[in-house]
């Protein structure tokens, strides 16, 4: 079954979501949501599914950069409410860690420490960043990761299976702009060939 | 929540450091971007996910996660490279072998230097673990020894935690292949070809039986006394030796039930400039995706082989259409009611895959089937389904039926 057990939980998270729907939502199971064609079930299953494939998309794809050996940070500007979701999914792989994940108007932050996760929200990531680096001191920025990254990006290509639908149907724009992408947006270049079958 | 501030304490009060602050050296060598772009070049027909991750608490988790795509579709989850490109092989269709006539400069990591690249791409996101194939080097053993070594520095010394996958090498040790066991997620021996005469066209300088089938013998029987969480799989060039779509599925039954093989790969061959085959034909991509979905019927669908042998043509190949469809055409003699049939018979109809399968059983239990937008809901792909389908008793009319 696609629809989880704690389906509420996603639904909660969902833009679009308001008080109705989740009292809705409540007297249902999950197997129903699953496989009913009842108006109110299909449109809960696709909330549904909506959040999953954003949570799933923003753990593979947005981009840590290091400042120090301390702290991690990112662009992340999701389309439903995960930011703190995705800040702790990061704060578990890179434990004792602080994870720093935002945009312009609002940040997450999480470090998962003995065990425990301590999370705090604030403004813009910038701030937060400033934040810390005035609590921690100065701190060694970028690695050169990125071009490691480019280089390596640019070697799996194999021009003779270019497949512009496929790449665009798996990385969808919006995606790459939730994630702050710009090694795959740019390399992205194409023509009007590309978008019709070749013999 | 609780403040920047106490954020900031805890992590510098921590000594824990998962990753060592070795990375962070001033003093460490800046990579060579030639060397990573000539080493992961070498890797692109590859093909592997990272597709039996480890969770929190040790479990195999069954998806792995894409970090990126390449703009022929095909997903980024690992950082895959070669160790080295020196390759005393002559393989007649790799750009690596010694047999290539447009030798290019040859490259090589030193373990840390790897190791090192590898948890700076994984720290940032960039990838979910390492899939690390080679060239022979001077000799496969110690070619071998310095890939596990890489494995042991990510492992041992900085306790990483991501995907592990080591191509075993043709004709490496027995104690190289259980150390590389010991310490990857998924080890895997490329079968290339399907038979020792094909082999011998491809590769006159591996033998099969014993520098391959033999490896994989190996690691099947390591596999008694070490956890390899993600198993062994392998890969075939598709068409690089004129060999059929029967003879490669003969293979690959063989190695499903004989060698306990978790799965097959199949990149279909594209000839090389300056290598022995670089006039050959290249082989239609659409010849590789027929050979998934014939691999996926046996192991994801549970086909029995003889049900897939209705797919193969008289010269053994299969047509560029939905070998599903061809196979029910020939086995599903009466239309199925969704109504009553079992899961092994739902799933014998083309647009019924195993989740819609499921649903269909689930519904039915508090539910009655009665019209095909029951069945769309369910996620059946009803044009395709439709003809072998029987609906409240009512069939759609194909042409065959007309014709009858």
């Amino acid at each position: 079954m696609r629809v989880p057990e704690n389906f509420v939980f996603y639904l909660s998270a969902h833009r679009g979501c308001n008080d109705h729907l989740l009292a809705e939502a409540k007297k249902m199971n999950a197997e129903y949501v699953e496989l009913s064609s009842d108006p109110k079930a299909v449109l809960i299953r696709r909330m549904v599914y909506s959040v999953q494939a954003e949570v799933h998309r923003m753990r593979g794809f947005v981009r840590l950069k290091a400042l120090g050996f301390k702290i991690l940070y990112g662009y992340l500007k999701p389309e439903h409410r995960i930011g703190d979701w995705i800040c702790d999914h990061f704060a578990k792989r890179s434990p004792s860690t602080i994870i720093a994940l935002g945009n312009s108007n609002q940040s997450w932050v999480s470090l998962y420490h003995n065990g425990s996760m301590q999370k705090s929200q604030g403004a813009g990531i910038e701030d937060t960043i400033k934040a810390f680096q005035s609590a921690m001191g100065a701190m060694p920025g970028d690695q050169g990761i990125e071009r490691i990254w480019e280089t390596y990006y640019a070697s799996q290509y194999c021009p003779e299976r270019r497949n512009l639908q496929s790449f665009n149907h798996r990385m969808p724009k919006k995606a790459l702009r939730s994630a702050g992408l710009s090694i795959e947006r740019n390399a992205n270049g194409c023509t009007l060939k590309d978008f019709f079958k070749q013999e | 929540m609780v403040t920047l501030e106490k954020i900031a304490h805890l992590a510098l009060g921590s000594s824990f450091d998962p990753l060592g602050a070795g990375l962070y050296n001033a003093e460490a060598e800046r990579p060579d971007f030639d060397k990573i772009a000539a080493l992961g070049k070498g890797t692109r027909y590859d093909v592997c996910s990272s597709n039996a991750i480890i969770d929190d608490l040790n479990n195999v988790v069954k998806s792995g996660i894409c970090h990126s795509f390449t703009h022929d579709g095909r997903c980024i989850s690992l950082f895959k490279t070669l160790y080295t490109n020196w390759c005393t092989h002559q393989c007649n269709y790799c750009t690596n072998s010694a047999a290539c006539s447009d030798q290019s400069r040859k490259f090589s990591y030193a373990p840390e230097e790897l190791a090192r690249i590898t948890l700076e791409l994984y720290r940032t996101n960039h990838i979910e673990g390492l899939f690390l194939s080679s060239g022979s080097g001077a000799d496969e053993d110690s070619t071998m020894e310095k890939m596990v070594e890489t494995a042991r520095i990510l492992r041992v010394r900085h306790n990483f935690r991501g995907y592990i996958h080591l191509k075993i090498l043709p004709g490496a040790s027995l104690e190289s292949i259980r150390e590389a066991m010991e310490l990857s997620d998924r080890v895997s021996v490329n079968l290339e070809a399907t038979s020792q005469s094909h082999m011998s066209e491809m590769s006159p300088t591996k033998d099969f039986q014993n520098d391959i089938i033999q490896r994989q013998r190996y690691v099947r029987d390591l596999m008694e006394k070490i956890t390899l969480p993600a198993g062994q799989t392998t890969q075939l060039v598709v068409g690089g030796a004129g060999e059929s779509d029967q003879e490669i599925f003969q293979r690959i039954l063989y190695e499903y039930r004989e060698l306990g093989i978790k799965r097959a790969y199949y990149s279909a061959f594209s000839p090389i400039s300056g290598t022995p085959f670089e006039s050959r034909k290249k082989e239609p991509l659409w010849r590789e995706h027929r050979l998934y979905q014939m691999d996926w019927l046996y192991r994801i669908y549970r086909f029995s082989p003889g049900e897939i042998e209705h797919a193969f043509n008289d010269s053994g190949f299969l047509s560029n259409s939905d070998p599903k469809v061809a196979i029910a055409r020939k086995v599903l003699e009466l239309a199925v009611d969704p109504a009553s049939a079992s899961y092994a018979e739902l799933i014998r109809v083309p647009g019924i895959g195993p989740r819609s399968a499921s649903k269909i059983l689930a519904f039915r239990m508090h539910n009655r089937i009665s019209k095909r937008e029951d069945l769309a809901n369910l996620g059946v792909r009803i044009k395709r389904a439709g003809p072998f389908l029987k609906i409240n008793g009512w069939r759609e009319a194909t042409l065959d039926r007309w014709l009858k």
